[in-house]
């Protein structure tokens, strides 16, 4: 009796969750509602700390960690699931549905919408980017110029866009921006050496393996600047350049700069996805949006209903490295689960 | 710049504005400044839109400019906030619109201030009655006297007898508007466009014939300052700041100011004028200052109104080379005369800002 | 005991002003006052936060609080929900309820608000009023103002105006008893005790200057606190 278990995304998570499942001798099926498994990985250039292609982490996770035996069902949208009985049926678009005996979402999140952070300018003046336009112009060489074609003489970064912001809606911090703003800035200075770059950041939130030295490294050996406020607002000048006002707390001054460009760091939101999937009352979500475990310190994998379990940013922001630790983790909750239902 | 991502915000901040039966709420500066604004508002309101609107005797100052400097306390102005919602409620009104822009931030944070803290209401109303007997109810519908322009502004463009277009290039009319800190910036969803992008006056500019300039200062106090204007000794920081603006503006070349505060137009033209003076530089596309208006004077200009009757005159940035650039017939002579052309002198001529250009 | 922070805490303003802070400088990036004064909202804001009465009472004493213009910039950006502006609306309240106002050159030119504003409001229900600007006191209102006021009837009469007439109507005159409706209003709600503590406190002050408080616009005291700016205000 071959059980079989429901991965709810192809991000990163979902693709580390199903091939270590399949290491364990279990069935799964797999459903990415875009064309290409891989999530936001697929729009990222590089990745911190080490600046690692993400193309072939992306390799790395499709190709060499996927043995055969994963059924995978791209550009399917999964509309419901629904609990029949012992087990799991997911209903994707046209009716379709599947059955499963444990579900694993890994639905992962949407990045932060910047035009709601109305101050800044995006969508009004061209030369307000988010970090993901950074990372695909970074993609492809002789894209780093501004709107008017010109190379930047500098580029700031904004930290916190859609985080740490009642006005935004979003209380939390999305914790991987900060190492994100430093990555950035310094590839900046590597691929522009004329180029100047600033971040303006409340917090610097180092937190991870490798991060502090990058900042040290950002500063020391790339001459990167940090300004210690948070932007208040950006403005167009005749040339299209941006101009900004913010404080720098730590000498207590207002100050206004111009930038060629200015990257906003665009905070992690929850999938818009997640809550339409999901209906039925046991499992929560946090005030914050994202799905809360009902034990988040010890069982952060496992949802409020038995046999539904949750991988990846769908719980929260999180790193590459962190989110695929959680997804091998959330496969052995579910390979546990399973063997309980074996029994 | 984009101004589509413009347009997909001004949806997010839509408000809903009273069709008619209006109280009304007139403003102490714009009395004092700008009579002939207040007479066109009723006037447009009336014979061009046959709304009722109630110009009420009883009614005073909001106490707004004493509360902002300082010398009026909150309860105070709340209470004298309640008597006027009490005067309207008596009238058999429920919209309330007031004509200044601090008032209308104020009565808006009054009402928020109660809906948050509803023993501060329960202690006004006992004020007002323990002063006055009077009882209230809180408005229906609260919108700045803008606001319903800015609702009317189609209906105003159908009847115009002129745009906000240079008549001999047809150009557009390049304008910046300047919105009262006091309408959006203190709840972004209570001013028409929102805190960042307004659209109150830029729709009607749009409606007009006009072009919108956006500039690196716009968002920028004009620097009232309430007590930073009122003092002799702090008056620097309300000139800066409107400085700022003017400095910031320049460089795209405005045709004219419009404003939907009492104080804003009062200052982006006084100063203009005082910055001639000690600084002999003026500002515009003819070295004679950039007309500064507020939105009623516009919506006459438009309707073809007299701009004597407009009250054009006693601006300090004079508005002629302007309104013959919209190719407006009126009577330059006519300027500094009475009721019945009667002749009352003329101001003596500042050093820079030439009153008539032909003198 | 933090005894300051408790009566500032007390007031509605203050409780919708400040919840936390968390130093980001964003109203300050956006202040006017701090561009142009030695002003920091943000400090403003910490400093009140930290519930320090020594410090606080330095706040009441100083010239700072009255560097605001009310503009409320602040409130439109705060990540936090603060809002500067109304703390220092709260701060100046309590100053001017301690006399404590009197301390600094900026606070002490509030008697020449009340005595211009402040009275204007009781006599004439208007903050401000033809009879009582001139170009003395306003020089940038002009020779157009000047011209104006010479002519005020017939100006007034050309612009549509009801000048001191009776009925609605622009710069009407306001009917007696809405007047004294007004001043009930300010005796009941601790208005008038808020002017008559601005003249007290600024007569005991006027005393130890050895001016002359006397009433009105035409006293020493008066033309002391209206003119006198001691340039040290701003930054370089």
């Amino acid at each position: 009796m071959n059980k079989r278990v429901a991965v709810i995304g192809g991000g990163p998570s979902g693709l580390e969750c199903a091939a270590t499942l399949r290491k364990m001798g279990i069935s799964v099926i797999l459903f990415d509602r875009e064309a290409e498994t891989g999530g936001h990985l697929k729009q990222w250039h590089k990745l911190f700390p080490d600046r690692r292609s993400s193309t072939e982490v992306l390799h790395l996770l499709r190709d060499n960690h996927q043995p055969d035996g994963i059924e995978i069902y791209s550009n399917t949208l999964v509309e419901r699931i629904e609990e029949t009985g012992n087990n799991f049926t997911i209903y994707a678009q046209e009716n379709a549905s599947y059955m499963a005996d444990a579900v694993v979402l890994a639905t992962g999140f949407d990045l932060f919408n910047v035009t709601r952070k109305e101050e800044y300018g995006y969508g009004i003046y061209e030369n307000v980017i988010t970090s993901a336009d950074l990372e695909l112009m970074f993609s492809s060489p002789g894209k780093l110029v501004t709107h008017q074609g010109v190379v930047p003489r500098r580029v700031g970064f904004v930290h916190c866009v859609g985080s740490r912001d009642e006005k935004a809606g979003n209380l939390y911090c999305s914790r991987v921006c900060c190492i994100t703003a430093v990555k950035q800035a310094i590839e900046i200075r590597q691929l522009l050496p004329q180029t100047q770059a600033t971040c303006f950041y409340m917090d610097l939130r180092m937190y991870g393996r490798h991060f502090e030295e990058l900042y040290n490294e950002a500063q020391e050996k790339w001459n990167v600047s940090f300004i210690r406020g948070r932007l208040s607002e950006a403005a167009e000048n005749q040339d299209g350049s941006i101009i900004v006002k913010v404080e720098d707390t730590l000498t207590g001054r207002p100050l206004k700069m111009n930038v060629d460009l200015l990257v906003l760091m665009a905070g992690m939101e929850p999938s818009a996805f997640t809550p339409k999937i999901i209906t039925n009352q046991a499992t929560a979500y946090g005030e914050d949006g994202f799905m809360l475990p009902p034990d988040p310190l010890i069982g952060s994998n496992r949802s409020g209903t038995a046999g539904l379990f949750l991988a990846g940013t769908c719980t929260g922001p999180k790193s590459i490295t962190e989110t695929l630790a959680d997804a091998r983790s959330a496969a052995l909750e579910a390979a546990d689960f399973l063997k309980e239902i074996l029994r | 710049m984009n101004i589509e991502g413009k347009r997909l915000l001004w949806q997010d901040y839509q408000k809903v504005i009273a069709d008619d039966n209006y109280y009304y709420a007139r403003s102490c500066i714009r009395q004092n400044f700008f009579p002939g604004s207040e007479k066109t508002f009723l006037r447009i309101l009336r014979d061009e839109l046959g709304k009722d609107i109630l110009d009420d005797a009883a009614h005073t100052s909001c106490t707004g400019i004493g509360y902002h400097t300082d010398i009026v306390p909150f309860e105070t102005t709340m209470t004298v906030v309640a008597r006027q919602f009490s005067l309207m409620t008596e009238a058999g009104y429920r919209n309330f619109v007031p004509s200044c822009i601090t008032s209308f931030g104020l009565y808006t944070e009054i009402l928020e201030t109660w809906h948050n803290f509803p023993e501060v209401e329960e202690k006004v109303r006992q004020y007002l009655r323990q002063a006055t007997g009077r009882e209230f109810e809180k408005p229906f519908n609260l919108v700045h006297a803008s606001d319903i322009i800015y609702k009317f502004r189609d209906e105003i463009a159908a009847k115009a007898k002129y745009k906000l277009v240079n008549k001999l290039t047809g150009e557009p009319l390049k304008v910046v508007e300047h919105i009262g800190c006091h309408y959006s910036k203190m709840f972004p969803h209570k001013g028409i466009g929102g805190a960042e992008y307004p659209y109150v006056l830029t729709g009607m500019i749009e409606a007009w014939g006009g072009e919108v300039i956006d500039y690196p200062e716009r968002r920028h106090c004009c620097g009232f300052g309430f007590r930073q204007y009122v003092v002799q000794a702090n008056r620097g920081y309300s000139l800066s700041c409107s400085r700022k603006k003017f400095e910031s503006m320049e460089a795209y070349d405005p045709d004219m100011i419009i404003t939907n505060c009492p104080g804003c137009p009062m200052f982006l033209d006084r100063w203009q004028y005082a910055l001639s003076e000690m600084e002999g530089k003026t500002y515009g596309k003819d070295g004679n200052g950039i007309p500064v208006f507020t939105y009623e004077e516009v919506a006459g200009l438009v309707l073809g109104y007299n701009p004597w009757d407009l009250g054009l005159q006693v601006h300090q940035v004079p508005a002629e080379l302007l309104l013959d650039r919209m190719g407006i017939d009126y009577d330059r002579s006519a300027k500094f005369k009475g009721l019945n052309g009667k002749d009352l002198g003329r101001p003596k001529s500042p050093s820079f800002l030439k009153f008539y250009k032909d003198e | 005991m933090a005894l300051l922070y408790d009566r500032i805490a007390q007031d509605v303003r203050f409780v919708e002003g400040l919840k936390a802070c968390l130093n980001c400088g964003t109203c300050t990036a956006i202040c006017p006052a701090a561009e142009f004064y030695n002003y920091d909202p943000r400090i403003i804001a910490d400093t009140v936060q930290s519930k320090d009465d020594n410090l606080i009472e330095a706040l009441l004493r100083s010239e700072t609080i009255w560097y605001c213009g009310e503009c409320m910039s602040c409130k439109t950006r705060c990540p936090r929900g603060n809002t500067p502006g109304l703390i220092i609306i709260a701060l100046r309240s309590l100053s001017q309820d301690l006399g404590m106002f009197t301390d600094s050159e900026k606070g002490r030119q509030q008697l020449a608000i009340k005595r211009t504003i402040g009275e204007t409001i009781l006599r004439y229900g208007y903050c401000v009023h033809p009879e009582i600007l001139d170009t003395d006191m306003h020089p940038e209102q002009g020779p157009i103002w000047d011209w104006e006021k010479k002519n005020i009837v017939e100006v007034m009469k050309r612009l549509g105006a009801n000048y001191k007439g009776d009925g609605p109507g622009i710069l009407r005159s306001i009917p007696q008893e809405a007047l004294d409706e007004l001043r009930r209003i300010f005796d009941v709600t601790g208005g008038t005790e808020r002017y008559e503590r601005i003249e007290e406190f600024s007569k005991l002050k006027a005393e130890e200057m050895g001016l002359e408080c006397g009433q009105g616009i035409d006293s020493e005291y008066f033309r002391y606190v209206y003119k006198t700016n001691n340039d040290k205000h701003s930054k370089e």
